[in-house]
């Protein structure tokens, strides 16, 4: 039985072995398909890597294989992916195959599937598809817990530029999903009722933390989202390069790409990779820094080497390359053992030393001098291990800096850094005599020579400078020296000498020796003849000077001038010049605008005499008048007037006077003649008078008008500008006819004054002629009269009793007058006013009279005067008689009562009175009773009273205690 | 000019904190009335939602609308303002010490989302403050009777433990964090009014029973039972 056991083992070995045989040798078809197809999926990168192998293969054989491999999503009929992949495939190798997705994994079921082809050309009848295998089916969503709501892909990292896909898995049909990108609403497609798909296309990079997508449900408070994390576009590293400093190491440096925006979400990383001997210890180097990189020199003589860089982030790999021989990138290490060694006062010697860089040891090096911060030598010298450099040409006492590198001699990459040393050269005598010039004055009759000298430069000292002597040799006693040390930094002196003709000798003198001697000669002539100042414009260069070459022997020129002309110490400043000079340009920072400088020339003879040649005067730049002349005005005429500035200063003004300007405004429109018209600052018009000649202090102003109004202004004006506008001042001109008028109107006067004193003197003789006196009646004749006939009717009136008035006889026929001189023969044919009875007791009686004047016929036969009058009743009188009212009333009364007394039958006339002037009356009473003639001594108005009018007599003038009806 | 006012008055308290770190360097301030003063003054101070609040839901985008309505406390992350009150004194510091520990630790957690320096200076200023107010803390469980060391840590009552489940999802994480800020300045607010009502307690019992302050031994120990308010001991005589 066992032994059968065995034989039918052995026939199936054998049978199986013959069936193995026969397929191969006789290439029967053969069915090589994919077995033990696994699907797994990768969520965040939205992967599906598949693994599977092949079995019917043979041991050790190796077949090219296509596999072909179906993606469907949902269902298995939708197949949105199929790809051919082929490998080689051995026997049971397992195979791997990984496929990216678009849609987040999550968002739908996917199902793979796959079938294989030999693909090789050695077995050709091979090349048939085999089964597919069964659908193998990935099924997240299941996975995916009891949430209401999923948004997919999570934390996904992208690219700005690049298209997602997103979508929202809903657990319930009931709710209406919104999703919204950084809260804008997207619309998206519906891949099935719980599956919503949507699609963003060139996604921006908005912040370093993400972009923030989200969704929620129309009701409840379900919020889910994702954040989708947009990088920046990952850039290649710049400026790729190697360099050894040793033949040992290499150092390479680039410059990464910018920042890609997500620091904590994108890492990236630097390898570095040499493709020409990739070794298998060290082919490539993962960088440990973010712009450079060391590599280890092979030890066997490599020379060329082509590095890759490879940058690589989460998203995307970028690479450079670099191919280079070694020997061309050495990078020398700086010189070392540095020395600058026997420094004397123009020479000195540098070495160094230079690391070795193996057989490429020849080395170029460059040393340079530096001086004052500048390059003064530069040198390049060939240097196998030690090098060494003599530097001449060097200026005594001077800072020096030398500085050395050095590059590969043959195949020049980069110089070395530099190695520096400092050092002085050793001080050296002086080389130059100090630049002397001097000041003489004459003081008491002796010789102060003030002495000048500017301090050596550094390179005419060539040391520190300790002292100055000064040798003063006497001309006239050539066997005289005195000799002055002066330390330094003195940069003068003052010498009191008893003449002026000495010999100067100057010399600086510094640790090392002296230098040359200065020689300038004082004489006893100081040469400041009389030499006319010229005019110099001054540039923004300075002065340009010249000036005529002397005929003499003339060993130079010196030009000397104050930097501040206004200070007493002057800062005196020279110039030395050639004997062929004879122009120079004067410049200084020192010159300001606005200020005159002063220059003299001198020429120097052959003795060392400096004699004055020419004077220059100028401005460096002018300005405008810094200030306006105090005008005067004077000779006011009706046509003109004078103004005269005579004391205004030009020469302080900073630039020269060239003239003046006279602003005149006038209310007429044309301007006069000389003037011309001009528009001012604040666009007034006015004339303007250009006043050439600076040096005329005087102008006229003509041609005005008479009883005008002018407004004048004067201003100076250089070669800028006019002065500053100032007030104008106001001038009327007197009216022409004025003077006429005063020359005939004084003599009118002055004639009717002596006319007056004559008047006056012969007033008497005129009051005779044209007015004489009234006569007094009381000096009348008729008085007597009176008084011896004793008539109790005929009283005289007194003048209390009257009202001032005028009796007027108004008609007195011949006939009447006759009838009473023949009727009353005895009595008079006289109009007396009634006194009343206590007449003797009032005041004195008023004087009835005749006006003779008015009578004139009468005039010689009577005569009336008035009897003075006691002061007593006078107040009642003014008061009635200032009362205008009251006079005609008083009046009347008093005419009345006055005629009242006079018989109707013996008169007919009317009575006119006048009161007596006392001035041409009785003057006897002007001392005696000066109140009165203003009552009497008037004329009053005449009045005419109609006899109808006449009544019993009526006083009421007089009190009434005093008078009897 | 806010801002201005906004960043002295932030450099100066932070300053102060610093300042006020050195009790736990060995000593505290003793003067109870100060130091309640201090803990109001800073609690007041953090509850500002521009400390925090405001930078973390503008550096994360939650600005937007439809969404910032979900940036709201979570109920039970933080103590509410009742359970605070509630509790004794010696209770209230200790949840209030763990809860900011808590706090501290969650916002290292929230510090790595945070891409910017000078965003993160921020929240390096708030862990600060936080900090020294624990310090402060720290001094006053000094102050009243019985010492916070016995006790402590000892998270009690609900929400005492705010620290979260980690959540892989970044969205679902920076939602999270901005609720949790929202609930830490709620709780800070709520932190400085039950501070103030120690102040208010302190002024009434000074004003009603002046000399209550003076009881020592036996009946010290019976005020320190729960739910009885303590008397700080910087009022016992030494």
């Amino acid at each position: 039985m066992a032994l059968f056991s065995a034989f039918q083992t052995t026939f199936l070995l054998a049978l199986l072995s013959l069936k193995t045989y026969q397929s191969e040798v006789l290439s029967e078809p053969l069915s090589l398909a994919p077995e033990s197809l696994e699907v797994s999926i990768d969520s965040a990168r939205q992967c599906l890597h598949l693994q599977w192998s092949v079995h019917n293969l043979a041991y050790h054989q190796e077949l090219k294989m296509v596999f072909q491999i179906e993606i469907s999503r949902i269902k298995t009929s939708n197949v949105i992916w199929v790809e051919n992949y082929s490998t080689t495939v051995k026997r049971n190798q397992v195979l791997r195959w990984s496929w990216e997705s678009k849609l987040p994994l999550e968002c739908a079921k996917h199902s793979v599937r796959m079938r294989g082809a030999v693909d090789d050309a050695q077995v050709p009848e091979l090349r048939f598809w085999s089964n597919w295998t069964s659908w193998e089916e990935v099924d997240v969503q299941s996975s995916l817990g009891h949430d209401p709501l999923f948004v997919f892909p999570k934390d996904k990292l992208v690219e700005e530029g690049s298209n997602v896909t997103i979508c929202y898995v809903s657990r319930s049909h009931q709710n209406n999903i919104s999703c919204y990108l950084e809260g804008v609403r997207m619309h998206g497609e519906q891949l099935d009722p719980n599956v919503c798909v949507f699609h963003l296309k060139n996604v921006p990079f908005i912040r370093e933390t993400g972009t923030n997508i989200y969704c929620k449900a129309d009701q409840g408070d379900v919020i889910k989202g994702i954040v989708l994390f947009v990088s920046k576009v990952f850039e290649e590293p710049k400026d790729f390069s190697c360099e050894t400093r040793d033949l040992k190491t290499l150092n390479c440096t680039w410059a990464p790409g910018s920042d890609a925006g997500l620091l904590t979400q994108l890492s990236q990383s630097y390898t570095l990779f040499e493709s020409l001997k990739a070794t298998k210890c060290a082919p490539r180097t993962l960088c440990k820094h973010k712009s450079w990189c060391n590599w280890q020199v092979s030890p066997d003589s490599q020379e060329m080497y082509n590095f890759t860089l490879t940058a690589e982030n989460y998203l995307r790999k970028r690479s450079v390359h670099l191919l280079f021989n070694l020997t061309h990138r050495v990078h020398p290490m700086a010189p070392f053992n540095v020395f600058v060694k026997n420094v004397s006062a123009t020479n000195a010697t540098m070495t160094w030393k230079v690391h070795s860089i193996g057989n490429y040891s020849t080395l170029l090096c460059q040393i340079e001098l530096y001086g004052e911060g500048k390059v003064i030598q530069k040198q390049n010298v060939s240097v196998k291990v030690n090098g060494k450099h003599l530097m001449k040409k060097l200026e005594p006492s001077t800072e020096y800096a030398a500085q050395v590198r050095c590059a590969n001699a043959h195949h020049f990459w980069k110089w070395s850094e530099w190695t520096r040393r400092n050092f002085t050269t050793a001080e050296a005598a002086p080389s130059e005599a100090p630049d002397v010039w001097r000041n003489v004055k004459s003081v008491q009759g002796h010789c102060v020579v003030t002495l000048f000298w500017k301090p050596l430069s550094k390179l005419q000292a060539n040391g520190k400078i300790l002292f100055y002597n000064v040798v003063l040799e006497n001309l006239d006693r050539p066997s005289t020296l005195k000799l002055l040390s002066i330390p330094a930094p003195a940069n003068g002196t003052e010498l009191t000498l008893d003449r002026c003709s000495y010999q100067i000798h100057v010399t600086a003198n510094n640790s090392v020796g002296t230098s040359p001697a200065s020689v300038i000669a004082v004489s006893g002539d100081p040469g400041n003849k009389e030499v006319e100042e010229e005019r110099v414009k001054g540039t923004e260069d300075g002065f340009c000077l010249s000036w005529k070459p002397q005929p003499g022997d003339v060993t130079g020129y010196v030009v000397e001038w104050c930097e501040r002309p206004g200070d007493p110490l002057c800062d005196l400043q020279w110039k030395n010049l050639g004997p062929n000079t004879t122009s120079t340009v004067v410049s200084s920072d020192a010159f300001r605008p606005g200020v005159r400088y002063n220059f003299r020339i001198y020429g120097i003879s052959t003795e060392r005499i400096p004699y004055l040649l020419e004077k220059k005067t100028g401005y460096s730049q002018e300005l405008v008048p810094s200030d306006n002349p105090q005008v005067l005005m004077s000779n006011l005429t009706s046509y003109s007037f004078t103004l005269s500035w005579k004391d205004y200063a030009a020469e302080s003004q900073p630039g020269f006077v060239r003239g003046y300007s006279l602003y005149l405004k006038s209310k007429a429109a044309r301007c006069l003649p000389g003037s011309e018209k001009a528009v001012l600052s604040d666009d007034s018009i006015c004339c303007k008078y250009k006043i050439d000649n600076p040096k005329q202090k005087t102008f006229v102003v003509e041609n005005l008008q008479p009883a005008s109004f002018y407004e004048f202004f004067l201003t100076p004006y250089t070669s800028v500008g006019e002065g500053p506008q100032g007030a104008f001042t106001k001038v009327t001109t007197p009216d022409e006819y004025s003077h006429i008028l005063i020359r005939i109107i004084l003599p009118m006067i002055f004639s009717i004054l002596l006319i007056m004193i004559l008047c006056y003197l012969k007033s008497q003789w005129m009051k005779e002629k044209c007015y004489p006196d009234i006569p007094d009646p009381y000096k009348s004749s008729v008085l007597s009269l009176i008084k011896s006939k004793e008539n109790p009717r005929l009283t005289i009136m007194n003048v209390k009793d009257c009202i001032p008035d005028a009796i007027e006889v108004i008609n007195k026929q011949e006939g009447t007058r006759k009838s009473l001189t023949e009727t009353e023969p005895t009595k008079p044919t006289y109009l007396y006013l009634l006194p009343t009875e206590k007449s003797h007791s009032g005041p004195g009686p008023c004087i009835c009279f005749e006006n003779f004047t008015y009578n004139q016929a009468a005039s010689d036969s009577v005569s009336c005067g008035h009897v003075p009058v006691t002061p007593k009743a006078q107040p009642s009188q003014l008061g009635l008689l200032t009362s205008s009212e009251n006079v005609p009333k008083a009046l009347g009364k008093n005419y009345v009562n006055s005629l009242g007394e006079i018989p109707a039958g013996e008169t007919n006339l009317n009575y006119v009175s006048q009161l007596a002037s006392p001035m041409c009356g009785d003057k006897s009473s002007l001392p005696t009773n000066p109140p009165e003639p203003a009552l009497c001594s008037e004329y009053k108005t005449q009045m005419a009273i109609p006899m109808g009018l006449a009544s019993p007599p009526s006083i009421t003038l007089l009190d009434e205690g005093e008078h009897d009806h | 000019m806010r801002a201005q006012l906004m960043r002295r008055t932030l450099l100066s308290l932070v300053l102060g904190l610093l300042f006020l770190s050195t009790p736990a360097m060995g000593s505290c301030l003793d003067n109870y009335q100060e130091l309640l003063g201090q803990l109001q003054k800073q609690a007041d101070f953090m509850q500002h939602t521009s400390m925090l609040l405001d930078p973390y839901i503008s550096i994360q985008g939650l600005d937007k609308d439809g969404l910032k309505e979900h940036c709201q406390e979570r109920p039970g992350v933080f103590p509410s303002k009742d359970v605070l009150q509630r509790l004794s004194r010696q209770e209230f510091l200790q949840i209030l010490n763990t809860t900011l520990g808590h706090v501290l630790h969650r916002l290292r957690t929230l510090q790595k989302d945070i891409p910017k320096a000078q965003d993160l200076e921020k929240l390096n200023i708030a862990k600060l403050n936080i900090r020294g107010f624990k310090n402060n803390i720290h001094c006053m469980a000094q102050l009243l009777p019985g010492s916070l060391e016995k006790t402590e840590p000892t998270p009690t009552g609900p929400g005492a433990s705010p620290s979260p489940t980690p959540i892989s999802d970044a969205f679902q994480r920076r939602l999270e964090g901005c609720r949790f800020l929202h609930g830490y300045h709620r709780f800070m607010h709520s932190v400085g009014q039950v501070f103030r009502e120690w102040g208010q307690s302190l002024s009434r019992s000074r004003r009603h029973s002046p000399r209550r302050g003076l009881r020592k031994g036996k009946h010290r120990t019976h005020l320190s039972s729960r739910n009885k308010r303590l008397m700080p001991r910087g009022w016992l005589p030494r």
